[in-house]
């Protein structure tokens, strides 16, 4: 394959699903396979045999599968055991402790790593778009939510490490959609963007003036999403479901996995619909059938919404403006979608909410716009972004003292002066912390360091400068120096929840080591898969409508899926992509609708190898 | 063990800016960007944080001008414009752009912007003066209690009355500073008539302070 001509991935990295964008001179455009998709389920499915599957074919598994379907990973990045205590509540799959306060996921008997499971989904993204594009790509621009701590933003940068990415920038979700809306046509504005996703809720505030985004605050909740709102229904139909059925009815994971799935089905229909039906067999000839309406979903969504706005009010208040200062209201995340959350937000910020472009594609667009922006192809482009959180230092009592205070565009940086405590101290120990709280230990704990080397002298008089940079990408970085003897102090940051820089090194050679067939071979074998299921696809439909086909129309067809059949028999990557994609062509004229359900279903959930 | 220090030290203040540009030799129209070539000058962070973004060195200051001499900044500096450079070149985009991040972040808040002239112009620090104007104690242990009695009564209304009260003295501490630097900028005077000026500034900040925790406390019992 030939290399990457300096194209930089955008990649959108979900809770619930996942997609990957580029720039082009006409603008950033969204990767879709053969069958004009472009959305991929953020889901794994383990075999049996250690094939892992990505995507929809891995979701559609998971009802009969759900120990070994692994989804909503996102939620474990960067976090320890008791940070998901809660999550654990509705996930099917096991969870164990890992190392640094981390938390693994059981697979199989293996435990996997957040990190790990998520450049899965990432290297299925870059598999796609080079399949699409014909490249080889080597870089991305991965997005996170906004209000993502530095160990969420690490472990996200250590995953695309782990996918064979070199990330060249992890930006935020919101301010991504930001760049895609193309409102840096107008002259100065401020606007809202309002991104209530899979699992995560963010609100930021920016200042648009002529191509530049400045972000003025953001504020959200990494744990409010779409999959809250399932949970309710869920709640819901298990407490009726034991009201029928007696209270001592146990939910087994595949039950568990199903009504997952309902309650999913049943937030999308009621956005569109009155009302939903249900209908669960538990087996044994009982089956639950209920009608939800849309009023009993919203009496149940609003205290979430009620939430997310509560977000809003304080982002405002640091950017120091009323809901009447904001001019444009953007909606991203595929929640937007539901009528109330449009409602409420549009009676908070007093104006129309703005939801022209794809809610669910907009975030991997931006993140593409910003590709090209460090690509040098976008020069009259800039994007000026914030952290979300304070980070600072635990003082001596337990107390937080801040350096770098929340809604501080990046990057950042700020100096601290240390000394010792007692006569030929040679090492100071300092803790790094991330929050708003006054008490060290209500912050979150990003990692202690050693100062070490400083040279002998009495207590109080070494003077370490300490800095603390927070780079383009919200991630913190130290260095030191002791001034009275220009030495530089060594500085090893130790997280707290997440990977140093040598396990992920570790784990990057182990996955080339496990990866040793040559990755071309690897893309022969998709696409020959891929061909395969696109031929059965349109010998089916020939099968069934084959009549409705002119006679030249015909002919064109049969030949394309001659030359496709030619093709696999190659070596030729290029040369199989290129026939699948004239077979798909010629088969349009076979009733377009029909066609694009059948091959959507075929095209979708390629496999990718065990790391 | 830590001397913490919250406001960013001036850095030596006054100090002169190269005229001509490092690289081309042209001559340069304000101390960061040369025009005529684009190059960085590293020097201008030496400068104060109002030379820097191209403004008066005075209190009063056109909020539009400061946010649009940011920006124009900001698209020279930018490490995202820089990622085809040497290495040493986005060192210097990182560096340049971290000060005129922190740079625009002082002069855009009123109370960051009074601390940072006033220790410009000489003044002491608040940990050097704890002094505040008289009669203000008084005045701020009345409205505690009446606060801590509203609190105590759930009365959340009179508790906003009284927070409104509070934003009412701050404004007015606000403008009296405002007032006192204009005096001070225009003052052709001898050095202990400027030193009164700017210990009666300190006295004002201290105050000024002194209402924003209350208000902060205040505000978050509504939040
Ligand atoms: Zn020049």
């Amino acid at each position: 394959m030939p290399e990457t001509g300096g194209i930089i991935l955008g990649i959108d990295l979900g809770t619930t699903n996942s997609l990957g964008a580029y720039m082009t001179a006409a603008g950033p455009v969204v990767v879709r396979d053969a069958g004009g998709a472009a959305l991929v389920p953020s889901v794994l499915a383990f075999g049996p045999d250690g094939q892992v599957t990505v995507g929809r074919q891995a979701k559609a598994h998971a009802v009969e599968n759900p120990l070994s379907t692994i989804y909503s990973v996102k939620r474990l990045m960067g976090k320890s055991l008791k940070d998901v205590a809660e999550d654990l509540r509705v996930l099917p799959y096991a969870i164990k402790p890992g190392p640094n306060d981390t938390v693994l996921v059981d697979v199989a008997g293996s435990g996997r790593t957040p990190q790990e499971l998520s450049a899965m989904v990432l290297e299925d993204i870059r598999r796609r778009a080079e399949a699409a594009l014909g490249v080889k790509i080597t870089q991305a621009v991965i997005t996170v939510p906004a209000y993502f701590d530095d160990a969420q933003r690490q472990a996200t940068r250590d995953a695309g490490r782990l996918a064979g990415l070199e990330v060249r920038r992890i930006v935020n979700e919101p301010t991504a959609a930001a760049l895609a809306y193309g409102l840096d046509r107008k002259s100065d504005s401020c606007i809202a963007v309002y991104d209530l996703g899979g699992g995560t809720f963010d609100i930021s505030i920016l200042r648009c003036s002529e191509g530049v985004f400045q972000v003025l605050s953001t504020n959200g909740d990494t744990r409010l999403g779409g999959d809250d709102l399932d949970r309710e229904l869920i709640d819901m139909l298990t407490g009726e479901i034991r009201a029928r059925f007696g209270e001592e009815l146990e939910f087994g994971p595949a039950t568990r996995q199903a009504l997952k799935a309902f309650a999913e089905e049943a937030k999308v229909r009621l956005s569109d619909y009155q009302q939903a039906k249900v209908q669960v067999d538990l087996g044994g000839g009982r089956v639950f059938e209920r009608i939800i309406t849309r009023d009993e979903f919203e009496a149940r969504a609003a205290k979430w919404i009620d939430h997310t706005l509560e977000h809003c009010r304080r982002a405002l208040a640091d950017a120091g403006l009323a809901p009447g200062d904001i001019e444009e209201v953007v909606m991203v995340g595929g929640c937007t979608r539901i009528p109330l959350v449009r409602r409420r937000i549009a009676e908070f910020f007093g104006r129309n909410v703005y939801t022209a472009v794809n809610p669910d594609e907009v975030v991997a667009l931006g993140a593409a716009v910003q590709a090209g922006i460090l690509a040098g192809m976008k020069r009259d482009t800039l994007l000026l972004d914030v952290t979300p959180l304070s980070v600072g230092i635990e003082t001596l009592g337990g107390g937080m003292g801040k350096l770098i205070m929340r809604n501080s565009a990046v990057p950042c940086m700020a100096s601290e002066t240390f000394t010792t405590c007692i006569d030929n101290q040679s090492a100071v120990d300092i803790h790094i912390l991330q929050g708003e709280r006054e008490l060290a230990a209500d912050c979150r704990s990003l990692g202690r360091f050693v100062l070490r080397g400083v040279p002998p002298m009495p207590a109080g008089m070494p003077r370490i400068s300490v800095t603390f940079l927070i780079d383009a990408n919200g991630i913190l970085n130290v260095s030191a120096r002791e001034l009275k003897s220009g030495v530089e102090a060594s500085v090893q940051v130790t997280p707290s929840h997440g990977l140093t820089a040598q396990q992920v090194d570790a784990m990057v050679k182990e996955s080339y080591a496990h990866a040793m067939e040559d990755f071309e071979a690897h893309r022969v074998i998709d696409l020959r898969n891929e061909a395969t299921r696109v031929i059965n696809a349109i010998e089916k439909a020939l099968g069934a409508r084959g009549h409705v086909l002119a006679a030249s129309d015909r002919a064109r067809l049969d030949q394309a899926v001659a030359d496709l059949k030619a093709a696999m028999k190659s070596e030729d990557g290029d040369a199989i992509d290129a026939a699948m994609r004239a077979a798909n062509e010629a088969a349009q004229a076979l009733t377009a609708d029909q066609m694009n359900d059948v091959l959507r279903q075929t095209a979708t959930g390629r496999k990718i190898s065990e790391f | 063990m830590t001397d913490h220090n919250d406001a960013p030290a001036p850095a030596s203040a006054g100090k002169t800016i190269p005229f001509k540009c490092a690289k081309c030799d042209a001559p340069l129209g304000r101390p960061l960007v040369c025009d005529a070539c684009h190059t960085l000058n590293a020097s201008a962070m030496l400068t104060d944080y109002f030379t820097l973004l191209g403004l008066p060195r005075q209190y009063e200051l056109d909020g539009q001008q400061l946010h649009r001499s940011f920006i124009d900044l900001c698209r020279h500096s930018h490490p995202d414009h820089a990622q085809n450079d040497s290495p040493k070149v986005q060192e210097l985009h990182l560096r340049v752009s971290a000060t005129l991040n922190e740079a625009h972040r002082t002069l855009k808040d009123p109370v960051r912007r009074a601390e940072y002239l006033l220790e410009l112009l000489g003044g002491q620090s608040s940990a050097q003066d704890k002094r505040v104007p008289d009669g203000f104690l008084g005045t701020m242990m009345m409205m505690q209690e009446e606060l801590a009695e509203a609190k105590a009564g759930g009365d959340a209304r009179e508790a906003g009355r009284i927070a409104s009260v509070m934003r009412t003295q701050r404004d007015g501490l606000m403008k009296r500073i405002s007032n006192l630097f204009e005096e001070h900028r225009l003052a052709v005077s001898c050095e202990a008539v400027r030193k009164d000026l700017l210990d009666e500034i300190r006295r004002q900040l201290n105050a000024v302070a002194y209402v924003r925790k209350l208000l902060s406390q205040v505000e978050g019992v509504h939040a």
